[in-house]
């Protein structure tokens, strides 16, 4: 786009090692002022580290990094805030004990030492008000939703009178809403003669937002091209370095079994409301939604880990009361969390041990005693039947890619044997390769008959597996759409809340 | 509730507290005839004056998500050490003896410190061993001998009766006047200082401040340098209020400073809490202990357990009412997401 | 192969400071090795020792229980009061124990329904139990005790072993056992290694919780009649900062202050490293003060030992 004007940051021939990976590889990239440039890669194809460096976190062994022609080595984040290099995470990194002002200023160099109340208010409003967004200034940051977070730090940002914006995943936990907000500030800053530096790994906003696509691989640079000149084919083929010639596989009517699961009525105060559906053997309900829809909410209710208030469900005909993990696990329930690193899974244990916990009661001897060759053979099915690729049994989890991981979560709550599965994002942060295992797998369980809750912010992923799609907005229901016909738009207007909110 | 909704939480614990005070006072001056009288306040003011001074030094550790164990021990070490070297030399200057004092509290405060932020050390682990070692240190320095009063010079003995004003028998002692000194000096270092803020962004989430470029080693060193440093202080106070020093100087004030800060209000997970509100909470808790033996006439020995209660109750209190707070500010967020959407 | 790779672990490294603590004392005293002496030794620290095993469970399972020494002391208090008053012997034992449960409960009732950290609970308990200790004795020492209380305390009952070691012993193949084998011992590492995700699979964390900070109650209420039986008599001050040995014994074993990680066996060494140096320090004239300042010492030593021990394990990884 503007490659007339000198670019405002380049770097030239990064390498990075760390023990044993590569993690960056003589890696080249040039961003000019007022463009907004996407970099995409799989997992581990060197994003952060790229972005570590060029925010001074981490330094490069080798390579040069230029801001406006000057050659600059940046020791701290601190000093690449400085030189105008700024950063915003998928996590906002706010002080949750400060209040809004507090959390733009802070990092501030140049206000002194003495904090001035009364101007540092504002100076905050002023440039959130310039930013076209509606906070309280004085609230604490701990009440912040996410998005209101992402608009602190984005403010932070700007306060610092940035000239190269990176945001590294910033809408992966944002709704559509609050993302098409996010754009329109990116635009603004573009506008202002801004480079903005854009990670993501949702293609669609790549090509919405992208002047020109960086793609990376292994750690190498791979291409880069104005977005006119690329397509999702060729973007996804040079990320996964093959030919992916259908992402989706087509969704195939199945038999629908026998009520298993029926909701009435279920509320949780100041949480949701009113979630009734049935759910049949065999069959896979999709829950979609806007983040903020209080969907992961409902699943965490039919576990029990945080029970509903108000309402029934019924399991079998029998009606149930869920008011703790154990007993939803007993009555043949199972929640796979989408937070694998926090709640998923015990990183520094075995394999075998993550697989065997949430049913460890069934390898019991007396007094307690684990059977460990019990143990080993359910994790060696397992392990062959999901082709889950470690060295050993014995390997520790958090030594896994994240694709395995996942399927040591799949086959911990698998091995529960549970006839309804509630699955929270299940493909989130997996590659893609890992991410059509998981859908087909999906499909084989319900084919044998699970019933499956499938909760997914990917639109399309919900559309192709789901019978029928359950759409929550804010703690509601706004309705429930059969799977074959129904389309993106028809699930995002009752998402929404746009049609139907009346009746 | 729209009164509520312009004060900080900080102020809201600090209001909660004057309003506790009040009531134990008037609940006791009911109970007890002549209750409410210039002795009591020249008697709590005088031992609330050390255990505040102590108790904002533990403030400024806390904030940052640690805790200081070893105070108590700074404060037995100093007050010896400075009673020992004044009973040596009657004609050291005052004010040399106190910038000894707090030199040497800060010196044990930074040994804490460098553990604490260069070698990455639990500081519950840290200050636990170094509240034995200092104590040792005492121990074999003292030789097991004490401070007694007759050496001390007269002038130290003095200070705790000095009054800077009084109002028939209410008399306001110099070293009240220091320790209210010490509250608003440190209360502006909080508020209006950017270290000051550092140390509760470093509490509320320590690696959003690494993120930030915060040089955290630094500040945290500097905290745990303040707190020795006011150990050291109110050591030098204990001196001049007990004259005689014996190796057990000192000995539970670790615990009652943790004691006044938690009721104070400062979070004990780091991030928020007051200077004032630490000088509250070391108010109320010596008001109470003072009023309780004097109501039930019981022994001194039930000081400890009540103490023990008094810190649980506060804490479980405090983690209710934040959970409160925290609930009606994420309702009131929830109502304010969907208009910021619409525009 | 397998045994090589535990011979280069922490226990390993321990190990060797272990056996050169026991050259330097042998060096020192040809009477350190025999027996008696070592039995002796034990014997003498036979308390910290009991409760060292019950805190490394604690600490795994990333809690900490600072009120260990305070409850020992309550509860031998107790003891001399009670039997002062006119109690009978198993009866004041029985409630003693009792006695112990209760402080665990509360302690754990605390921690796990109002979610407070263990840290300040116990901190609190850690001055409560030992306000309630000098209520029941004030500064008086009592000694009331039977004669055949004594005798238990003090002489051997089987072979050369007293009945505290004999304890220790039944409790020492108790944890190992429990912690190594059992399911309720993989859910302390769960735990520790991360609650909420314990919770999420369905573990009850409250209910494993509860039973260790109970257990560590009944067990230092032990250690605490124990005590009073070595000793004869009671006072307001027994135990008093034995906290600082016991954790600094756990965390020198290896196990780590944030959980989730370390073994009895560590601990055992790392028991037996303490116990030695301090035996060591006795035979070099060395004041029990300026004992108590080398533990301390040792104590911020261990606690960098997550430290040290990955780097001595990338050391060894490196050479290989």
């Amino acid at each position: 786009m503007n490659s007339t004007v000198p670019p405002i940051l380049e770097v030239q021939g990064l390498s990075k090692r760390f023990d044993m990976t590569q993690a960056l590889r003589d890696v080249s990239l040039q961003l000019h002022p007022g463009e907004i440039h996407a970099l995409v890669g799989e997992n581990g194809a060197g994003k952060s580290t790229l972005i570590k460096i060029l925010t001074g976190i981490q330094g490069a062994d080798e390579g040069e990094m230029r801001l406006a022609g000057n050659p600059v080595r940046l020791a701290n984040s601190q000093e690449a805030q400085a030189q105008g290099v700024a950063a915003i995470y998928q996590e906002p990194m706010v002080f949750p004990d400060l209040d809004v002002a507090e959390n733009i200023f802070i990092s501030h160099r140049n206000r002194g030492a003495w904090v001035r109340w009364g101007k540092m208010y504002e100076d905050a409003e002023k440039i959130l008000s310039d930013l076209g967004m509606n906070l309280d200034v004085r609230a604490p940051a701990s009440g912040l939703t996410l998005a209101s977070q992402q608009a602190v730090e984005i403010a932070k940002a700007i306060s610092l009178n940035v000239k190269v914006l990176i945001m590294d995943e910033p809408t992966a936990s944002l709704s559509n809403h609050e993302v098409e907000q996010l754009f329109k500030v990116a635009r603004k800053l573009q506008q202002e003669n801004v480079a903005v530096l854009f990670i993501s790994h949702r293609l669609d906003e790549v090509f919405e937002i992208a002047d020109r696509i960086t793609v990376l691989r292994d750690g190498q640079h791979i291409s880069t091209r104005p977005v006119a000149e690329v397509t999702r084919e060729s973007l996804i083929q040079e990320m996964v370095g093959r030919e992916v010639d259908q992402f989706y596989a087509s969704r195939q009517a199945r038999q629908r079994g026998k009520r298993l699961l029926s909701v009435r009525n279920l509320g949780r105060e100041a949480t949701f409301s009113g979630i009734q559906f049935d759910l049949h053997e065999g069959e896979v309900l999709g829950f979609a939604g806007l983040v903020g829809s209080r969907r992961t909410d409902v699943g965490l209710a039919l576990f029990g880990i945080q029970p509903a208030d108000s309402g029934t469900i019924e399991l079998e005909g029998q009606t149930v009361t869920l008011t703790n993990p154990r007993i939803a696990q007993k009555l043949g329930l199972a929640y796979m969390t989408e937070d694998r690193r926090k709640l998923g899974l015990a990183m520094p244990l075995s394999i075998t041990s993550n697989i065997t916990l949430p049913a460890l009661g069934r390898y019991l001897a007396g007094l307690g005693f684990i059977r460990t060759d019990q143990e080993r053979q359910t994790a060696e099915e397992y392990k062959s039947r999901l082709q889950i690729k470690a060295p050993t049994l014995a390997h520790e989890v958090g030594k896994l890619s994240g694709g395995n991981q996942q399927k040591v979560m799949f086959s911990k709550w698998l091995n529960t044997q549970p006839k309804v599965f509630i699955l929270d994002e299940p493909t989130r942060g997996i590659d893609v390769g890992a991410k059509a295992e998981v859908h087909a797998m999906v499909r084989e369980l319900a084919e044998q008959g699970m019933a499956i809750l499938c909760i997914s912010s990917d639109l399309p992923e919900v559309l192709a597996m789901s019978d029928r799609i359950l759409v929550m907005r804010e703690g509601r229901q706004m309705g429930i759409v059969d799977g074959a016909t129904a389309t993106q738009e028809s699930v995002m207007s009752l998402a929404m809340g746009e049609s139907r909110e009346a009746a | 509730m729209n009164a509520l909704q312009g004060l900080r939480p900080e102020k809201l614990r600090e209001l909660v507290l004057l309003l506790l005070i009040v009531a134990v006072l008037v609940f006791f001056s009911s109970m007890i005839e002549n209750y409410l009288n210039a002795r009591l306040f020249n008697r709590v003011s005088a031992s609330v004056a050390l255990m505040a001074v102590l108790a904002i030094g533990q403030t400024m550790v806390v904030l940052t998500r640690n805790i200081d164990l070893s105070v108590g021990s700074i404060v037995g070490f100093t007050a010896y050490f400075v009673g020992q070297q004044l009973s040596q030399n009657n004609e050291m200057h005052p004010v040399l003896a106190i910038v000894m004092a707090v030199g040497v509290g800060a010196l044990m405060g930074g040994i804490n410190g460098v553990l604490v932020a260069y070698c990455r050390i639990p500081s519950i682990i840290v200050t636990l061993g170094t509240m034995a070692l200092y104590r040792t240190l005492l121990v074999e320095y003292s030789d097991a001998q004490t401070v007694l009063t007759v050496n001390l010079p007269r002038w130290l003995l003095n200070l705790p009766s000095l009054n800077v004003f009084s109002i028939d028998r209410l008399h306001l002692r110099v070293m009240v006047l220091g320790m209210i000194a010490v509250v608003v000096l440190f209360q502006i270092l909080l508020r209006y200082t950017s270290f000051g803020r550092k140390l509760y962004a470093i509490g509320s989430n320590p690696e959003a401040a690494r993120m930030a470029g915060f040089a955290n080693q630094r500040i945290v060193l500097s905290a745990f340098l303040l707190c020795g440093a006011l150990a050291g202080l109110t050591g030098f106070m204990f001196l001049a209020r007990f004259g005689n020093i014996t190796v057990v100087a000192g000995i539970g004030f670790e615990l009652k400073s943790v004691a006044a800060v938690v009721v104070g209000g400062v979070n004990i997970f780091g991030g928020s809490g007051s200077v004032v509100g630490a000088f509250l909470g070391a108010a109320l808790i010596d008001l109470l202990e003072n009023s309780l033996i004097r109501w039930l006439q019981i022994s001194e020995f039930w000081r400890d357990a009540l103490l023990g209660l008094l810190i649980l109750t506060s804490v479980a209190t405090d983690s209710v009412i934040m959970k409160r707070f925290q609930g009606y500010w994420a309702r009131k967020q929830a109502q304010a997401v969907p208009e910021t959407q619409e525009r | 192969m397998n045994v090589w790779k535990h011979l280069r672990s922490w226990e390993g490294f321990l190990g060797l400071v272990l056996l050169l603590t026991i050259a330097i004392n042998a060096f020192n005293s040809d009477a350190f090795l025999s027996i008696d002496n070592q039995i002796n030794l034990f014997s003498l620290s036979i308390e910290k020792v009991i409760i060292a095993l019950i805190m490394a469970f604690i600490i795994i399972n990333a809690e900490i229980d600072l009120s260990v020494a305070s409850m020992m002391g309550l509860s031998a208090c107790a003891l001399g009061w009670l039997v002062d008053s006119g109690v009978g012997m198993p009866m004041a034992l029985a409630l003693c124990l009792i006695i112990g449960m209760a402080g665990g409960l509360f302690n754990g009732f605390w921690i796990t329904f109002m979610k407070l950290p263990s840290l300040v609970v116990t901190l609190a308990m850690l001055i409560g139990f030992r306000g309630l200790a000098r209520v029941l004795v004030e500064d008086r020492s009592i000694r009331v005790f039977p004669k055949w209380f004594e005798d238990l305390g003090q002489h051997p009952i089987l072979g050369p072993f007293p009945l505290a070691v004999l304890i220790f012993f039944l409790l020492l193949l108790v944890a190992v056992g429990v912690l190594r084998f059992t399911g309720f011992g993989r859910y302390v590492y769960v735990i520790g290694i991360n609650q909420d995700m314990a919770r999420y699979s369905g573990i009850h964390v409250t209910r494993v919780k509860l039973i260790l900070f109970t257990a560590s109650g009944i067990i230092s209420a032990l250690a605490g009649i124990l005590f009073a039986a070595r000793l004869g008599s009671v006072r307001g001050d027994m135990g008093l900062g034995f906290e600082l040995d016991i954790i600094t014994m756990v965390l020198l074993g290896g196990v780590s202050i944030f959980g989730g990680s370390g073994s009895i066996f560590g601990v055992i060494l790392s028991i037996l490293i303490v116990l030695y140096l301090r035996n060591g320090m006795s035979l070099s004239n060395i004041t029990g003060h300026l004992q108590t300042g080398v533990i301390g010492m040792l104590l911020i030593f261990s606690a960098m030992v997550p430290n040290l021990k990955s780097y001595w394990e990338s050391l060894q990884a490196r050479s290989s």
